[in-house]
This record gives C-alpha cells, structure tokens and sequence, in this order.
C-alpha cells in the first residue's frame, strides 16, 4: 500500500509563553486530492495546526511526512525548499499593502529566484507572464498595476490565492480563507479553491467556520476541540449529535448561502 | 516644471560656487564670479532639458504625460536625441516652438514624438532605475557633499584630539558630587549658595509652574482658536485668525530667544526669567495642540446639547470638554516633558536652574563637577520622562 | 517523547521542580512587591508633600532654598504615621494606583474597630517588614481585613473632594504651585516685571526695523544651519536604521536578544535625556570652536541617533506579523523576508520620522549655535551678547521664516506619505 500523502503523527504544541496546549497528541492523513476541511471552535487549535504542516510554528513533539519527507526533522534551509510546494492563504490576506497586485503576486516566486535579483525588485520574463496568467485567472488581470489596498477584501483574497497559485503548489493550506469576507464573495473564494482542487489537484488544507460551507466543499472533514480530534470523517456524518459535540451545547448551525 | 527647475537650479548653483570659488572661509559660501552666474543658469537648463527628453521629467509627471513615438510605442532612442536638439531651438526661446503650435510643438513634429497622457496601468519600470529615483539619489548626494564642505566635517579631528575628548569623558564619567547637597563656596562670590540638588529642585519647579501657567492660560484659548467653536460669523474669523496666529509665531520662535528677552526685562540668570520663557513658548505650543483637538471632536454629542437647548458654554461643558479631556492630558503631560528638558539647558541664555551650575563648571573646565551634573540631570530628565509616559498611558 | 502530552498533565512534585518552586515563590514575592508598593507609593506621596511645605516655609521664613525645616527623624516619624493613618482610614493612593480597596470578609467595608487595630497592626508588620513575606499579613488578619480589587458594583463613586486621594492631589498641586512660586518668583525680579517692561520696547521697536545690510550674511549663515540639521539627520539615519532593529522588542528574543535590547534602550534614553546643548558643549571642547559647526553637527547627531532609534524601533514593534508569516510560507529565505515583508511596512513611517526629526534639527541648529555650535545661532548669540537689538531682530525673524518654511514643508512631504 503506498504511503498516504501528508502523514500527522502524535502532534503536539504547547505555547510556551502562557503555557497553553495548543494541540494534543494530534493524528491524522491525508491522501492526494482531498480537499480536507477542518472546523472546531475559535482558539480550538486550527491555526496552530496549519502553521505546524509547514512549520511557521515549531511543533514541540511528533512527527509530519509530506510525500514521505519528514518534514519536522528538515533544516531550516531544506524546509525552505519544501515551502515553495506549500501554498498558503490567509484569514487576514497578509498582501503588502503598498505594493501593486503584480508586484504582490511575484513574491509567490520569491523561493524559485535567487535572492539577490528578488532583492533588486527583479523577477525573471517567465515569473512575470505567468503572474498575469494567475491574475487572469482569479479575474483581476485588470488590476494588475493598482496597489493592493485600493481592492476589496474578496479581490485582496483573490490576490493571496494568486500568491499561492505562482508557486505551482501541491498542497495548499488555507487558514479560514473566508472568515473576513461576506457570505456571496465566500463562495465565490471557496470556489476558486475548489477549482484548484479539481482542475490542478492540488490537495488543499482549509480550516473554516461554518459547517455548511465545509459540507458544501470539503472531500473530508476534521473537527478539533481544545487541541484534541474529535471527528474524523465525510461531510454527510456530522449530525447533530456530532454538532453539539463539536461546537458546544448552545450552538446552532448556521446556513451560508 | 517649474518645481524641477528651481530644485535644479538651486542645486546646480551651489554645486557650481564650489567649483569656481576656493572655500577658505564658508561666509563666502554664495558667492559666485561674475560669469558664473549666466554659467550657472545655462547649466540649468541644459539639465532640465536632458532630463525633459532622457526620460520622464518632473514636470512631466507631474502632469501626467509622457512623451510617445507617434506611431505609438515608447520613442527611440534617436527620436529622443532629435528631440533633445530640437527643444534648444523651439523651447529655449522663450518657448516659440510651444507658443505658436501649442497642439504639437516643433520639436515633438521634428522628432516625430507626442505627448500624451501615461496609461495608467502601464507596467512601470522600476522607480529605482527611472529618472525620478536617480535624480533623487543624486540630489541625495549632492546635498551630502555640499554638506561636508560647508559645514566643515573632518572626522579625522576627533581622533586626532582623541586625547582631549578621552580626557574630557573620563572625567566626567568620574563625577564629583561633593557640592550635591552643600553649596560650593565658590558661589559665595556669585550671590548663589546653592548645590546641585537646590537647583535640581529649582529646576523641577520652574518646570511646573510654566506647565500648569502655561496649560492655565492655553486652556481658554484653545476654544478661541478652533473653527468649529468659533463659527463662521466676522468676529469669530477674526478672533480665530488671531489666535492662530498668535499660536504660531510665538511657537516658531524658541524658548532660548524667549529667555534672552526675559533675561533682559526681569534679571539675567533669575528663574523668573526661563518660567516665563517657558511659560509663553508652553502657551503659544498647547494652545495650537489644544485648538486642534477641539476641531477634531465628534459633532454628535455637540448637536445634542444644542438639540436639548443648551447655551454655548453648556455645549463645551458637556459635549466638547468630556471628548478633549484625555487628549488635554496626554499633551499637558508631554508638555511637562518637553519643560523639565528645557529648563535644565535655559540658564545658558539667564533663565536659571540647574544649568547655570553646568555652564559654570563648564567655563572652568571642571569636568568632574560638570559630569556630577549631567548625572543630575540624566536623572531627572529620566525620571520625569518616566512618570509622565506612565501617566499618559493610564490616560489615554 | 512519545508521552508527552501525559507529562504534561502529571509532573513530579511541584516543589522539586524549578518552575514549580518558581510557582510557589512567585505569588509570595508578588504579594509582598505589591504591599511594598502601596507603602512606598504612600510614603512618597506623604514626604514630598511635607517637602514641599518645606521649601515654602524656608524660603518665606529665612529666604533660603532648602528642604531641611525638622531634624531627620521627625520628619521619618511624621511622614511614616501620616502614612499608616491614610492607608487605615482612608482610601490611600497606593491603594488607589494599585486598584485595590481595604474590604472585610464578605466584601463588607471595614469598620472603624477594623480600622484602629489595622492601623496599630501596620506598625509591628510593615515596619520592620519581614511581616509581608506571609501571604497574609498578620495585622491583616487580626484587623480581619485584606486589598480587593475595586469593585464599584451598586456604589456612586464620591466626588472627588469627598476622596482622600482627591484631596491630596489638590493639596499637592496647592503646595508644589507654592513652594515653585516662592522658590522662583523673587520679589525683585517680579517687580521689575512690571516696572521695566519698557527695557524690552527698544527691542520690539527693533524688531520691526530690521537691519538690511546683515541681511545676506545672515541667508548664508541660515544655510549653513540647513545643512547643519542636514548632515546630522542623514548620519543618524545611517546608525539608527540598523540599531532599529537591535532596539525591537519584538525582533530580540532570547536571553541574549533580551540582553542587547534592554542595554541599548537603557543607553539611548540616557544619550536622549541630554540636551543637544550640553553635547554640543562637551564636543566644542573636543573639535575645538574652530570648528563650530561640526561640533554643532556631531551634538545633533548623537541626539537624533538616540531619537530616531527609538522612534524607529516603536514602529518595527508594531509591524504586522501576518505579512511576514505570508511571505516566509512562499519558501523566502530571511533577507527575502526582509525585503517584502518588513521594509514594505516601514519604509514610509521612517521616512516621515526623518523628516520630522530634520525639522526638530533645524531648529536645534539655531540653538546649539548659542554655545558657539556655529550657523545662525552663533550669529543671533552675538548680537544678542552686544545688545545689538536691531540686526538680533533681524536675525530672529529670518529664523521665525525659516522654521516656518521647514515647518510647512515637512507637514505636507509627511502629510503625501501617509
Ligand atoms: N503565540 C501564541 N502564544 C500563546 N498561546 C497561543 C499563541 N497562539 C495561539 N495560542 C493559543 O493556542 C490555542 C489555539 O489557538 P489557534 O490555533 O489560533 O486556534 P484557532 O485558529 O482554532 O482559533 C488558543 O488557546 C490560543 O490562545
Ligand atoms: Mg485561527
């Protein structure tokens, strides 16, 4: 049998500064393809988790594979390397907000590029087309030259999945990609993500709030409460049992359409 | 354009005195030989010229244009050269080539070139490589070199006279407190029997009493120096333009100038002399602080008061005053920072307080004492730094 | 390893642990750091007061600036009771700075009998202080009353004259208001104030006849403090750019980042407490007033060194991390990360402190040239010393120009780059 694609063994992280467990014992995999979403309340580890897969955050314990690399056992240089299969997107966009779109963009390729042309501003013809070509495809071809923060929060998002997409990702993780947008423009989003997933089978890793967008798009769902799994399975098997398990007695589930 | 020209032209004849004039002494800083002056003006305009056809100019930009080949597409590097000789014959008379067909002018018909509006979202080069960055980086330069030769900066000096300087800092650094809280004697002389400590306090004190006079008094003319609270009637411009303006010229001018003028009137080297000079500089900043904030307050709460039939001192009492209290704080605060600074340095000019211990010390070469000072008033300055950021803090 | 999250959730006992002593002695130190303070904010409050009276009653009784009105150990006595009685019968403002109130069990406000045993009992504890190592002091618990947090449920709050703490501050401000009034105001120069204001009439007469012929030595003399502040913002810059980041809270992590950040803020806010005068002394002595204006230069220089870091580093500490998380998830190395992800953020606001701080120098300029730092400075100070009120006028209107101008420019370069 051949080995899963992201493997997440015994995962733990504990802050140090306040002593919190973030995440507890925390196991799981994911084969190639999926479009795995992962829900649990707000401070319930889901951050940590994604930061963890590509070590933004250090994890204190256990072991992650990515196509059987070991990723926690990486320098820092080799993890870099890694990085740049990556792609990540953001609750708050994190575009620079005084550079154009364009400009923006380009720093997907900022790991395939020696750093000292990155540094002069400089990016290969190459980077440069394909850039138009992404921004295109998002739909923004038109706003190429005008500085990121004149955008909308959906078209600043656009511009992340842009970002991730110059980096011809494998894997693509997206930490509550939609959280800051309105219900229409969510969808519109999402769907680019799904597209991703279908058309250029990238296996995406998004954390979401509402479970109806997570039935709605993901292949598979997990659920984290306090640090710990607490489901793991298809869209359809959260019932409300499992929702009241998941998001607490009071909670109602909530339609976004 | 005209902006280009002048920052130019300035540059260019500063760059030029240096040149034709040998710098012995940095009074004759701008004077320039007889023919330097038609020299310098024509060096001007060459620049400006290779700039208007080289690449984008100033003016250029700034009004949006940009030079195209008439077949469309950026120009050649041969229509550029052509136009760059053309614009001496149509531009430099008086701008005939302009005048007479201001559609076209004859050297952009010569050239084969047209002006036109940029594209907006035409891939730009790089800002550092453009003429604009460059020009900017020269100017940079420039104005360093320039710097270097009038001010007359020779690092070597300071190694050279190392010694010196060491032994200036290694006496300070081994202060003398002996007079810290017994007077020096030397003073009997001067009609001054205080040590360090009085004057440290002397120095404290002349600090709040010009923070507290001072905010005193810029209080009720902040309210005559804000727009909204003065209306637009006749009267109220007229009040508020002179409180403005009252706020800046006695801002602009310093505390330092403050303190000679008073230093003159009451006595040379009397407190009094830097509390008032303190306290007018503290009026005239406050109040320009002050009268801001109150044109920056939300009009709601204002409206309701007048909404619920309240006169105009109702209104500030209870919708302006609650809205500008923390700010008032914090600025009074930073204000009293600003003061306990200053008056440890205004007995330079007869204003009193610690300093005219330091300058005292100073004319002696007694540096050991002169460091006991600095010590002082490191702690002071310090500690007052502290407790007013601490204090603003809680405020705001 | 494998059990991890275990040993978490079991440890060996808490005392043999360091972090677990650390655990026990912590709130020991804490409570009795947060008593202390509340002593020592009162004592202060008590003894600068009683200083201040000080002050007042000498200079009006014997015309002398000094503190010393009783011998040493009357006023320990005094400020020491005054003290105990405020904490015990009022509401004292180290309580009120620590936001803690003196309540019985249940929350009840103490009685006077709670009180009176309270104040006797801060004597034996407080005094010789070994009382406070006990989580609860004893005259606490005899006095049967502890500091709780303030709570306001279901109380008007008095006004503030109702307030010990009200009070004292209003007593406070009457006295410091007094003794600075008796210790500055001397009756001689104040009646000169009023007697001989028309010293200065020849002044302001000069002041609107301004002397013509000084007046283009006078343009080369502003130039030369122009670049003066010049050199002295971009050579500040050059330091002070690269120190920004040594001086980031957020930047030096670790003991040794710690160690560095700590020092270097320590000694700039001391390099900041000095006036650019007094450097600009100590450096005329060291270049010799040959060279004025560089001395002038190098002593605004170390100033806006300490400024501009500081004003730097406050910026670099607010970044927004999430730019960087971005950019270092695209597989960046640091100096990618740098350049797309920290400078993009700082750029303009260090631009806009440079020319704020350029502006702060060009009027500094004109007052280091009051030392002899060379520039205008140095020419208003020598009419001003010969009592040249004419070209002094002259002199100081091209200054008030000047600042103006500046003043306005760099409103509106920092105004753009908002
Ligand atoms: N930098 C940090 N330092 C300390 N604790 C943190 C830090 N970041 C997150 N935490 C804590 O870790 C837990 C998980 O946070 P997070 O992963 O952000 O949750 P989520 O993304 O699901 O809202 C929370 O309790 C949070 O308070
Ligand atoms: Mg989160």
């Amino acid at each position: 049998m051949a080995e899963p694609y992201l493997v997440v063994e015994n995962l733990t992280k504990v802050y140090e500064r306040g002593q919190v467990v973030a995440l507890k014992d925390l196991s799981f995999t994911v084969e190639k393809g999926e479009f795995l979403v992962v829900i649990g309340l707000s401070g319930s580890g889901k951050s940590t988790l994604l930061r963890c897969i590509n070590r933004l955050i250090e994890p204190t314990a256990g072991r992650i594979f990515l196509s059987g690399v070991e990723l926690t056992k990486l320098s820092p240089r080799a993890m870099r390397h890694m990085r740049r299969k990556i792609g990540m997107i953001f609750q708050q966009f994190n575009l620079i907000k005084r550079a154009t779109v364009m400009t923006n963009v380009l720093t997907g390729r900022l790991g395939y590029n020696p750093t000292l042309l990155t540094l002069l501003g400089r990016f290969p013809k190459r980077d440069r087309e394909l850039a138009l070509k992404n921004l295109e495809r998002v739909g923004l071809s038109e706003k190429a030259y005008v500085r990121a923060d004149e955008l909308s929060g959906g078209q600043q998002q656009r511009v992340g999945i842009a970002r991730a997409l110059m980096q011809e990702p494998e894997l693509l993780l997206a930490d509550e990609p939609v959280s800051a947008l309105d219900p229409a423009t969510s969808h519109s989003v999402m769907q680019y993500l799904e597209q991703m997933n279908k058309e250029d089978g990238v296996t995406v890793l998004a954390s979401l709030h509402f479970l109806s967008l997570a039935r709605r798009y993901g292949t598979r769902i997990i659920a984290l409460k306090d640090g710990q799994l607490v489901f793991d399975g298809p869209p359809e098997a959260i019932d409300e049992v499992k929702f009241k398990e998941i998001y607490g007695e009071e909670a109602e589930e909530v339609e976004v359409r | 354009m005209i902006w280009g020209y002048v920052a130019y032209g300035v540059m260019y004849l500063l760059n030029k005195y240096w040149w034709t004039v040998p710098l012995e002494r940095f009074y004759s800083t701008l004077s320039l030989p007889s023919w330097g002056w038609p020299l310098t003006i024509l060096g001007t305009l060459e620049m400006a010229v290779l700039c208007r056809n080289l690449g984008r100019s100033l003016g250029l930009r700034a009004f949006g244009l940009e030079v195209w080949g008439a077949e469309g597409g950026p120009p050649r590097v041969g229509q550029r050269l052509i136009r760059l000789l053309a614009w001496h014959f149509s531009g430099l008379p008086f701008g005939v080539g302009v005048l007479v067909s201001p559609q076209r002018a004859w050297h952009d018909l010569v050239a084969g070139t047209v002006l036109q509006p940029s594209p907006p979202q035409a891939a730009r080069r790089r800002a550092w490589l453009s003429q604009w960055g460059l020009m900017a980086l020269l100017l940079l330069g420039l104005t360093i070199w320039l710097g270097w030769l009038i001010v007359h900066i020779d690092i070597g000096v300071l190694f050279r006279r190392g010694e010196e300087g060491l032994r200036i800092w290694r006496e300070m650094l081994r202060p003398d407190f002996r007079y810290f809280a017994v007077p020096d004697p030397v003073f009997e002389l001067r009609n001054l029997p205080y040590s360090i400590l009085d004057m440290a306090v002397v120095t404290l004190f002349m600090a709040l009493l010009a923070t507290v006079l001072g905010a005193l008094v810029a209080f009720p003319l902040s309210f005559l120096g804000a727009r909204n609270i003065m209306g637009f009637s006749p009267v109220g411009w007229g009040v508020y333009f002179l409180m403005r303006g009252f706020f800046n010229v006695f801002r602009s001018i310093d505390t330092m100038l403050w303190a000679v003028i008073f230093a003159v009137w009451v006595l040379w080297g009397r407190p009094l002399a830097g509390v008032l000079a303190l306290t007018v500089h503290t009026v005239a900043a406050l109040g320009k602080l002050y009268s801001e904030q109150v044109e920056g307050i939300d009009p709601g709460p204002v409206e309701a008061v007048v909404a619920a039939g309240g006169s105009r001192l109702e209104v500030i009492r209870y919708a302006v005053l609650p809205q500008i209290a923390p700010a008032y704080w914090a600025f009074t605060m930073y204000r009293w920072d600003i003061n306990v600074r200053m008056s440890t340095v205004i007995a330079l000019v007869g204003g009193g307080g610690i300093g005219d211990l330091l300058f005292y010390y100073k004319n002696e070469g007694d540096w050991a004492k002169v460091g006991a000072v600095v010590m002082v008033i490191v702690a002071i300055v310090w500690a007052m730094d502290y407790i007013s950021g601490r204090l603003r803090e809680r405020i705001t | 390893m494998t059990n991890y999250p275990d040993g978490i959730v079991k440890d060996p006992p808490k005392w043999l642990t360091p972090q677990g002593l650390l655990d026990i002695v912590t709130p020991v130190l804490q409570g009795m750091g947060q008593r202390l303070g509340v002593v020592f904010l009162d004592l202060l409050a008590v003894g600068v007061v009683w200083i201040l009276v000080s002050y007042t009653v000498n200079w009006h009784s014997r015309g002398e600036i000094s503190y010393t009105l009783a011998p040493w150990w009357l006023f320990g006595l005094v400020t020491v009771e005054l003290a105990a009685l405020w904490e015990s019968f009022g509401h004292s403002l180290g309580f009120k700075v620590a936001r803690r109130e003196l309540v019985g069990p249940g929350g009840a406000p103490p009685t006077p009998g709670q009180r009176v045993r309270y104040f006797l009992g801060w004597h034996f504890t407080v005094l010789p202080l070994v009382g406070l190592v006990f989580q609860r002091p004893w005259h606490e618990r005899w006095a049967g009353l502890s500091p709780q947090p303030i709570s306001l449920e279901g109380r008007i709050p008095p006004p503030w004259w109702r307030t010990s703490v009200g009070i004292y501050v209003a007593v406070f401000l009457v006295v410091g208001l007094a003794a600075a009034t008796s210790t500055t105001v001397d009756e001689e120069s104040l009646n000169r104030l009023f007697t001989q204001a028309w010293r200065t009439v020849k002044f302001w007469r000069a002041l609107f006849s301004p002397d013509q012929s000084i007046i283009l030595p006078s343009i080369r003399d502003l130039l030369v403090t122009i670049f003066m502040a010049v050199m002295a913002t971009s050579f500040a810059v050059v330091v002070a750019v690269p120190l920004s980041f040594l001086a980031a809270r957020n930047l030096m992590r670790g003991p040794l980042g710690r160690l560095i950040y700590t020092t270097l803020r320590g000694a700039l806010s001391i390099m900041r407490s000095i006036e650019p005068i007094v450097w600009a002394i100590i450096f005329l002595v060291w270049v010799t007033a040959r060279r004025a204006p560089f001395a002038g230069v190098l002593a605004l220089w170390v100033h806006s060194i300490a400024d501009l870091t500081k004003l730097y580093a406050e910026r670099l500490e607010s970044i927004d991390p999430g730019l960087i998380e971005a950019i270092t998830a695209t597989g960046a190395n640091r100096l990618q990360v740098l350049r797309y992800a920290v400078v993009p953020q700082i750029i303009n606001p260090y631009i806009s402190f440079t020319l704020y701080r350029w502006d702060i120098n060009i009027r500094m300029a004109t007052v280091v040239g009051v030392v002899g730092g060379g520039g205008i400075g140095q020419r208003l100070f020598f009419y001003l010393k010969n009592l040249a009120w004419q070209q002094a006028g002259t002199v100081m209107i091209l200054i008030v120009i000047l600042v103006w101008a500046i003043d306005y420019l760099s409103a509106r370069l920092r105004a753009k780059l908002a």
